[in-house]
């Protein structure tokens, strides 16, 4: 079996600001096979967006990074920075929120699309790059008058399109979306999202998908993966995960998505009570505890790891 | 459920212009005591203009909104002008809706002191945190918003609108900022206020989700019109108008029916497409499946907004009356 | 206000204290301006009001343009009047009329800001071309024309500065009753169906206080600074004696020639550190007020 794509064991990362330190992830390891799709899904504080950045070494300077990534046969921790200059965008690239801060306000999209290539030298001059970003418009479904627009004068939907071009700009084999769907109307969200799956399956990409919303990447991706309190909690099959989750709080996510036509959810909205931990101030023993209708004493004194709970499945819980 | 057979708000022909963008193009919709109305649409479609409108926080260009007003010879509609304080509103931000530079307490009472409410202040402002789920209230009394999480924030926006003891509220996407986990128990909190108070809501959102787990009635907007409305069950489980049933194709959720992603987006509302304004996106249309002297109506006839009062009731030529 | 929210208040006010002592800049500032506040106020007792007046000094046998000795530890003038008394009874004028200008154009700038920020419309317009004119006009000559016309006193002096100050002000506080004005908080209170009093008092007032106190904390050493000018310039209130006045003294009857430092240095220095101190503490409050400015320390 050839080497995985992805591969991350014990990640930690801690941010140091004026509170002190803050343990954003705190041990997450997974494996992500060429060609696969992970999705990791978790809500605010979990630590998501962390170990986003974490993968291509975009958090803020000062941050704690332990563990090991291997991207592409390459250990970007440790990787010179020119090394991981030259990794970035060409092994992984990260594709953001759509938001109208995720672009420069005052180049035009053209130019924005087309910086990486000139910085990566993928592109043999400026006339060839200017092709090129005409190209990937096309592809995302964009006219290519659209080149010289400026991030203000296209809609939310547009905005996203034109980041996924950006990130498909040096050819990537990975490719990191972080919440691109988030703020998108439905049916927008749902071009973007058919999108990126014909682009995955043309260009046999390997695709991690990290959203809040649990029931898009049933939709999206194969697997997937539930995060809080800055680890990993449930793994498994997306579609099974969702239908059938091990992990009490995997349960309580998946209620908040009811399915439309299921008699159970009709005028019977399910939540949980609290609040989702932040990172600064975690419960002792299984952090999930306070919430959990299922809790009891065993969950108290020490967190619990993931253990295996079915086929190529496994929740952090001592239930399981 | 309902109450009574006059409704509580009635919302007839509206047209709200800014300029040449028409965001809302003659909208007519009702809500009747102790339900909850869903207004479900994407953004563009002039939802949120919709319920600002009916709040009085927007004045309409043209058409009538008529709320029930309580008065001393019993309910009797009353023509909305600006201000009713039995409609109150919750809004989408809960951390940008409280001033941050008030305690939770003069929150809640603000409205109360705004129109010099009769009772014990004090009393009515720890009922109605209590009632949203703030307990022990007196320990939210000093503390500022940025004190508390978002969740307990949109309860002290619920408290400050029941607080008033409305017969409406208005909710514009009262749980698409917070967190997933904690959005059920916000929902529950809604529901449980209509069984204890009958209450009625229109809560605007773009979440089908949400309306399946708390509306009885959904009302679809598309551009400035309402295109179809109907029971819960019916339109998410066997809607009629074409854009409907593409909205329900992609909803994550939904598994059964065949995703008919729609092109392009919603147009400008300065631009509105002649005749059935859903017309150059319409699958239906584009299939060719449609009978010629149908198919020849769309892109000229406007089907008109659907009428007030009406229980059920989509706006396409596809659809028989 | 309820006595919950007055413990907050106070809460608050502790927490801000806290912030300003851990500003070394902040503390020297208030230090050396209490320094000044208190010279002002014990006035009667630092110096002999008496020695102000010229003939008083001739009568007390001074020289003129004696250096710091016996006759005064500051000297004397060019007619033989008191230097230190000058000096610190000279800081009340100048601490008095920068403060009380402060207050008028405070006062003026915040309604004009306020009002036309929260009405819009015709009175917006209106008020803002007002402000725009008093803005393009220049100072100088206008101060001159207002100050012949209306007489030459301390009270003319403060109105002076105070009409031709408000115009940034009022820009500045308009600016900001515009953004609260977006807030939503703000339409939560329309829809309690809060008058247009109730939102200005409750919601923008509390939400551009902060920038009215900054903003009145560096307009104070401006106004100390445009009341030397006119004073230097001859306009001033010729019975008040402030540091501006002796700078004008000094200036006419040759003192820098003479080299007669003892006279004009201290004023100067006085009001050089006054305005520092004003704008450190200033400073220091517009970081408390907004941390992203203290964080590129």
């Amino acid at each position: 079996m050839s080497e995985p794509m992805l591969s991350v064991r014990d990640l930690e990362v801690t941010y140091h600001g004026h509170g002190g330190h803050v343990p954003a992830v705190r041990g997450v390891s997974f494996d992500l096979e060429k060609g696969d799709s992970l999705g990791l899904a978790g809500e605010s504080g979990c630590g998501k967006s962390t170990l986003a950045n974490a993968l291509l070494r975009l958090l803020p300077a000062g941050t704690e990074v332990s563990g090991q990534i291997i991207l592409d046969g390459k250990d970007v921790l440790n990787l010179t920075p020119g090394g991981l200059r030259a990794a970035r965008w060409t092994s992984g690239a990260i594709i953001f929120q759509g938001a109208l801060h995720a672009l420069n306000p005052v180049q035009t999209v053209g130019e924005q699309i087309a910086e990486p290539m000139l910085v990566h030298q993928t592109a043999a001059s400026d006339s060839a790059a200017r092709e090129r970003v005409v190209e990937l418009l096309r592809r995302v479904g964009l006219p290519a008058a659209r080149a010289d627009s400026y991030p203000h004068q296209l809609s939310g939907g547009q905005r996203q399109r034109v980041l996924i071009a950006m990130a498909l700009a040096c050819d990537p084999l990975l490719l990191i979306a972080d919440e691109p769907t988030t703020a998108l109307d439905l049916m927008v969200q749902a071009q973007v999202l058919d999108l990126l799956h014909d682009l995955k399956e043309e260009r046999d990409l390997t695709l991690m998908f990290i959203t809040h919303d649990l029931s898009v990447l049933t939709y999206a991706c194969r697997r997937l993966a539930v995060m809080y309190a800055g680890r990993i909690v449930e793994e498994g099959p997306a579609w099974d995960v969702f239908e059938n989750a091990s992990h009490p709080y995997t349960r309580a996510l998946a209620a908040a998505f009811p399915t439309i036509g299921d008699e159970a959810s009709r005028m019977a909205p399910s939540g949980l009570g609290g609040d989702p931990p932040t990172p600064d101030n975690l419960p002792q023993g299984c952090p999930f505890h306070p919430r959990c209708p299922l809790a009891h004493d065993a969950c108290l004194p020490a967190e619990p790891d993931l253990r295996s709970s079915g086929l190529e499945r496994s929740a952090a819980c001592v239930l399981v | 459920m309902r109450a009574g057979l006059t409704n509580l708000v009635e919302v007839e022909d509206l047209h709200v212009h800014f300029g040449a963008a028409r965001a809302v193009d003659g909208a007519s919709l009702h809500v009747s005591p102790g339900e909850v109305l869903a207004l479900v649409g994407e953004s563009g479609s002039g939802k949120t203009t919709l319920i600002r409108a009916i709040q009085g926080l927007q004045k309409p260009t043209s058409g009538q909104i008529r709320v029930e007003d309580v008065g001393d010879d019993g309910p009797r509609p009353k023509i909305q002008t600006i201000f009713n304080p039995t409609v109150q509103m919750v809004f989408q931000d809960p951390t940008g809706a409280l001033n941050p530079r008030q305690t939770i307490y003069e929150i809640v009472a603000e409205g109360l002191r705004i129109q010099h409410g009769a009772g014990v202040e004090q009393e009515r402002v720890a009922q109605a945190l209590s009632r949203a789920g703030l307990r022990p209230p007196e320990r939210f009394f000093p503390l500022y918003p940025h004190e508390v999480s978002g969740g307990q924030r949109q309860r002290v926006v619920i408290a400050g609108a029941m607080v008033m003891e409305p017969r409406l509220l208005l909710a514009d996407e009262p749980v698409a900022s917070l967190d997933a986990s904690i959005r059920g128990e916000i929902l529950a909190l809604m529901r449980r206020l209509v069984d204890e108070t009958g209450l009625a809501i229109l809560v605007v959102t773009h979440d089908l989700g949400l309306a399946w787990n708390i509306a009885d009635r959904v009302a679809v907007m598309y551009l400035g019109r309402i295109v179809e409305t109907g029971p819960t069950e019916q339109i998410l489980e066997n809607p009629r108008h074409p854009y409907t049933r593409a909205l329900l194709s992609v909803v994550p959720e939904t598994r059964e029916m065949e995703q008919q992603i729609l092109i392009g987006e919603i147009p400008d509302p300065a631009r509105i497409p002649s005749g059935c304004r859903f017309h150059p996106r319409c699958p239906l249309l584009q299939s060719g499946i449609l009978a010629p002297e149908i198919a020849a109506r769309c892109p000229t006839d406007d089907p008109g907004p659907t009428p007030v009062g009406a229980l059920t009731s989509a706006a396409c030529w596809a659809v028989p009356a | 206000m309820t006595s919950l929210a007055m413990q907050r208040r106070r809460a608050t006010a502790g927490r801000v204290w806290k912030q300003f002592r851990s500003s070394r800049s902040g503390m020297i500032g208030l230090g050396v301006l209490l320094l000044f506040v208190l010279m002002a106020l014990a006035a009667p007792l630092l110096a002999d009001a008496r020695e102000l007046n010229p003939v008083y000094a001739r009568a007390q046998g001074n020289p003129q343009w004696a250096p710091p000795s016996e006759f005064g530890p500051l000297g004397t003038d060019y007619i033989r009047r008191s230097a230190w008394a000058q000096f610190v009874w000279g800081s009340r004028i100048s601490l008095f009329v920068g403060l009380a200008a402060t207050v008028l154009t405070i006062l003026i700038g915040s309604v004009i800001g306020i009002i036309a920020g929260f009405v819009g419309g015709k009175p917006d317009a209106v008020l803002m071309r007002i402000t725009e004119w008093f803005l393009v006009v220049p100072f100088l000559p206008l101060a001159i024309v207002l100050a012949s016309v209306l007489g030459r006193n301390v009270w003319n002096i403060i109105f002076v500065i105070g009409i031709t100050s408000w115009p940034s002000t009022a820009r500045l506080i308009r600016a900001q009753v515009l953004t609260v004005k977006q807030r939503l908080f703000v339409d939560r209170a329309r829809s309690l169906g809060a008058s247009g009093r109730h939102i200005v008092g409750q919601h923008i007032l509390p939400n551009v206080m902060g920038l009215i106190l900054a903003n009145a904390t560096l307009a104070v050493p401006i106004s100390i600074l445009t009341e030397t000018t006119l004073a230097f310039l001859g306009l001033g209130d010729p019975s008040a004696a402030s540091w501006g006045k002796t700078l004008e003294e000094a200036f006419v009857n040759g003192a820098m020639v003479r080299n007669a430092w003892w006279y004009f240095v201290p004023a100067g220095l006085g009001i050089l550190a006054v305005v520092l101190a004003f704008t450190l503490i200033g400073r220091t409050l517009e970081e408390i007020a907004n941390p992203r400015l203290s964080r590129a320390r």
